[in-house]
């Protein structure tokens, strides 16, 4: 088991956004969490990645309590989450934002004496390939479209060799060319590298097109967990989409 | 004799604040909508002083030229603020906040040689008017009963920008756009003519801060840059974007300013800054502010 | 292929073009008079101090609104060592960088913890108290009237010498700023500054970097200071005023913020405007004023800014000419 969270509470103010949420994760899955709008998919994703402490319960990760740490240093221990909207760093080249994560993996990044500009060329490349944007690599980051982007963005977290990867909403704002080119960058990057795939998604194509297992958010709480086929057959998956436009 | 000293030295302390603080109200009603930090603030509050002056040496023989001049010189600034906001700052608002900066720092160096173009390098005194030109007896001490005046004006103009605030649909506006800036636009409010209007009333706030504080001290250059660090002080203690805490942060400021004179008055134009580290380090968003 | 080509023919002329300027800057004296000299002199030191800025400012997007506080510290420092205590000029030179290296160990940790406007107060309300406690303090610091004397060896008693030691020690500086502007610290600044929370979520700790690059800033700062301070033989309260620290934020926008050289070239162009507007008319502020409401509207980047997006038009107009 690479992640658990044990009943895992977040609220803001009055209003409870996580509530009692555990799960767990094999390595190797690849699945899923999806739920209406306001579900806490998001506050629960940010949880995980240490951007908000829980209020209660635990979160391991490969067996180690991870619950509250410092964003950097979860990075550190293997979890690497890619954003919603596009976090990348916009006056950057495609290259220096890949090329930063490689030698913030390596350890390399408090170096001030020695230039930077050849270290990690090897590495910084395989990952520019891998998500397919070797030949812009020396285009700047905000010029790039909006696929390419997110491709810069999964680029990012994959560079920090993560074990486990959070990719929240990859597909948010596609067309349905640049949904299908992600999707099979992310099933492809799943199979090469043994990564653990935990994504939230409102593309229900995406969700059941490629996740193991899915489990389902509403209110908080996880209300359903099972394979696509078992979940398309709940009930209460049903009635809590009800009335929902995907 | 101790206790006359402190007395007056403490009313003294809470006279200069009040005035600091009709001009800090002007700063923190623009940061709050704007989103800017004015830098230029205190060199529009002395070129209000200035026109103050102008007015009042220029044509000395008419009757309350002092009153008129306390309407005309925030006006003028107000109607300066104006012209600065429509040509220089709608174009720089989206940026980042250092262009802001620099861009409004310029801007004290021009509007400061304006200034010295105008009226020259020299100290310029104002007389209060009739009837304020005495002193008057306060708790068993004499003081200027024009320094008085301004120390009463603070909560009044207090509460006038409360009413405005509240009652007023700029006021409304205001609120909302301090509590959620992009929520106003998609409200139907016409975005640039509130900012423009906002920055106009920042500056008539300075401008008249700035005709107030002729009678009680020298006009002359370089008062823009002691007054602008003064209103940081007291609006980062009271919360940047609460005019309240600008009120609450000028009778703190005042009087521990005054203290600081009685007990070690060579330190004491240290205190406004050790208090503002203190705030910032401990409590950035002040006494009223809101926690980002 | 032909890219590797055309990159070392663009680094053989940068090349050429650093030899050129150190001949130029070796054979000066021999040139130009003794007053342009000093110009050029003030001309290396504000180049230092702007670049030492620009490590926050245009590396790391912190803007600060109190380098003149650290600016005069290794000015003080270095002043109080020769002439209170009477410590030879070379320590009390290198004690004023690490002096005021120090004070930025102390502003900076409560400073970085605040972002944006905050961070900015903080640092105008450090500096002010700096420079308070330097205006006050007579009986160290000589108040108001400063310290004036300040004994360099005779061997750079001359203008032409101290231009040498001006230069070698700035170049030095220069240097080792340029190698931690490229080195893999250099490009997490740059992260940090584009996208703090992502540079955080890829392992930087954010804060620590922020805090080296301020005392890193602040010796360079420092190291200005001192070099000023040996060069006027004097010093005033009046170098920690927040005034001198706005004239490097301009000197640093002029020349351009987001290039090395860019606030070289800022100090140069500031010092040469400065004395030829002053000789044309007395209202130097005004037209400075204007200048950079100017530049902020119409050329962010700076002057550096401006010649290199004209560079890359010409690469780019070159390359697509010769690839198709």
């Amino acid at each position: 088991m690479i992640l658990e969270a044990e009943r895992v509470s977040k609220s803001f103010g009055g209003l409870k956004a996580v509530s009692d949420v555990s799960l767990q994760l094999e390595k190797g899955e690849l699945s899923s969490i999806i739920g209406p709008n306001g579900a806490g998919k998001s506050t629960f994703f940010n949880l995980l990645s240490g951007k908000f402490r829980p209020d209660s319960g635990r979160i391991l990760f490969k067996g180690e309590d991870i619950t509250g740490l410092a964003p950097h240093k979860i990075c550190r221990k293997g979890t690497s989450k890619s954003f919603q909207r596009q976090n990348i760093f916009p006056r950057l080249s495609a290259f220096d934002n890949i090329q930063i994560a490689v030698l913030s993996e390596q350890k390399r990044i408090r170096n001030i004496v020695s230039p930077a500009k050849n270290q990690c060329r090897g590495e910084t490349n395989q990952v520019l390939e891998r998500v397919g944007l070797a030949d812009k690599q020396n285009r700047l980051a905000g010029y790039l479209s909006y696929g390419d982007q997110k491709r810069l963005e999964i680029g990012i977290a994959l560079a920090t060799r993560p074990r486990l990867l959070l990719l929240d909403e990859p597909t948010a704002g596609m067309s349905p060319e640049e949904t299908v080119s992600i999707t099979h960058l992310i099933q492809k990057l799943a199979r090469e590298q043994a990564l653990t795939l935990l994504f939230v998604e409102h593309d229900m194509s995406v969700v059941f097109g490629i996740s193991e297992k899915i489990r389902v958010m509403h209110l908080g709480r996880i209300i359903a967990e099972g394979n696509p086929e078992e979940i398309q057959a709940n009930e209460e998956v049903q009635r809590v989409y009800l009335g929902e436009t995907t | 004799m101790l206790a006359e000293n402190i007395i007056r030295q403490l009313l003294s302390g809470l006279s200069m604040g009040m005035v600091v603080f009709i001009i800090a109200a002007g700063l923190s009603l623009i940061f709050g909508t704007l989103k800017v930090l004015n830098m230029a603030h205190g060199a529009i509050y002395m070129f209000g002083a200035f026109l103050c002056y102008w007015l009042t040496s220029w044509l000395p023989n008419v009757p309350g030229i002092f009153w008129w001049s306390l309407v005309i010189a925030p006006l003028g600034s107000a109607i300066f603020g104006g012209i600065i906001e429509i040509l220089l700052l709608r174009r720089i608002y989206g940026l980042d906040m250092m262009y802001q900066w620099i861009l409004t720092f310029g801007l004290i160096l021009f509007i400061g040689d304006i200034c010295r173009l105008l009226w020259g390098v020299d100290y310029y005194m104002v007389a209060p008017p009739w009837p304020l030109n005495g002193p008057v007896e306060i708790f068993g001490v004499f003081f200027p009963a024009y320094n008085l005046f301004v120390m009463m004006l603070g909560p009044i103009i207090l509460m006038g920008i409360g009413a405005m605030l509240r009652f007023t649909r700029l006021g409304r506006v205001i609120r909302a756009a301090t509590f959620n800036p992009e929520m106003v636009g998609a409200l139907g409010v016409n975005v640039p003519l509130t900012f423009t209007l906002v920055f106009m009333l920042g500056c008539w706030l300075a401008g008249l801060g700035g005709a107030l504080v002729a009678p009680m001290t020298a006009v002359s250059l370089g008062m823009d840059a002691a007054v602008i660090i003064d209103c940081f002080i007291i609006v980062v203690i009271g919360g940047l974007g609460s005019t309240l805490g600008a009120f609450i942060g000028a009778i703190i400021f005042g009087l521990s300013y005054a203290l600081g004179i009685l007990v070690a008055p060579k330190l004491a134009i240290a205190i406004g800054f050790v208090i503002m580290a203190v705030i910032l380090i401990i409590r950035p968003w002040g006494l009223l502010g809101r926690p980002e | 292929m032909k890219q590797n080509q055309v990159l070392s023919l663009v680094q053989r002329k940068r090349l050429l073009g650093l030899v050129a300027t150190a001949l130029c800057l070796v054979l000066l004296p021999r040139v130009i008079s003794l007053g342009y000299l000093s110009l050029v002199i003030e001309m290396m030191i504000l180049g230092v101090a702007a670049c030492g800025l620009n490590l926050i400012m245009g590396y790391a997007g912190m803007v600060s609104f109190g380098p003149a506080g650290l600016y005069a510290t290794g000015a003080y420092a270095t002043a109080l060592l020769i002439v209170r205590f009477d410590i030879p000029f070379t320590w009390a030179m290198i004690a004023g960088p690490v002096a005021a290296a120090l004070a930025g160990v102390i502003i900076g940790w409560f400073c970085v913890r605040r972002t944006a406007v905050y961070f900015a107060l903080l640092t105008l309300a450090f500096s002010q108290i700096i420079y308070t406690v330097v205006f006050v303090w007579y009986s160290f610091t000589g108040g108001d009237n400063g310290i004036v004397g300040i004994k360099t060896p005779p061997i750079l008693s001359s203008i032409d010498n101290y231009y040498y030691f001006t230069l070698i020690t700035s170049a030095a500086c220069l240097a080792a700023m340029w190698m931690i502007c490229n080195s893999s610290f250099g490009k997490a600044l740059k992260a940090i500054r584009e996208n703090p929370e992502r540079a955080e979520f890829i392992g930087i700790h954010v804060r620590r970097y922020q805090l080296a690059a301020f005392v890193l800033s602040s010796f360079f700062l420092g190291a200005a200071g001192s070099l000023y301070c040996c060069f006027n033989h004097n010093v005033f309260p009046v170098y920690a005023h927040w005034s001198k620290g706005a004239d490097i934020l301009v000197v640093c926008l002029l020349g351009g913020m987001f290039h090395f050289w860019g606030p070289i070239v800022g100090s140069v162009v500031y010092i040469l405007l400065d004395k030829i507007i002053v000789s044309f008319t007395q209202y130097w502020p005004m037209v400075l004023g204007l200048i950079v409401v100017l530049a902020v509207l119409f050329l962010r980047g700076g002057i550096a800014g401006f010649i290199s997006s004209r560079a890359l038009v010409k690469a780019a107009q070159q390359s697509s000419g010769g690839d198709r």
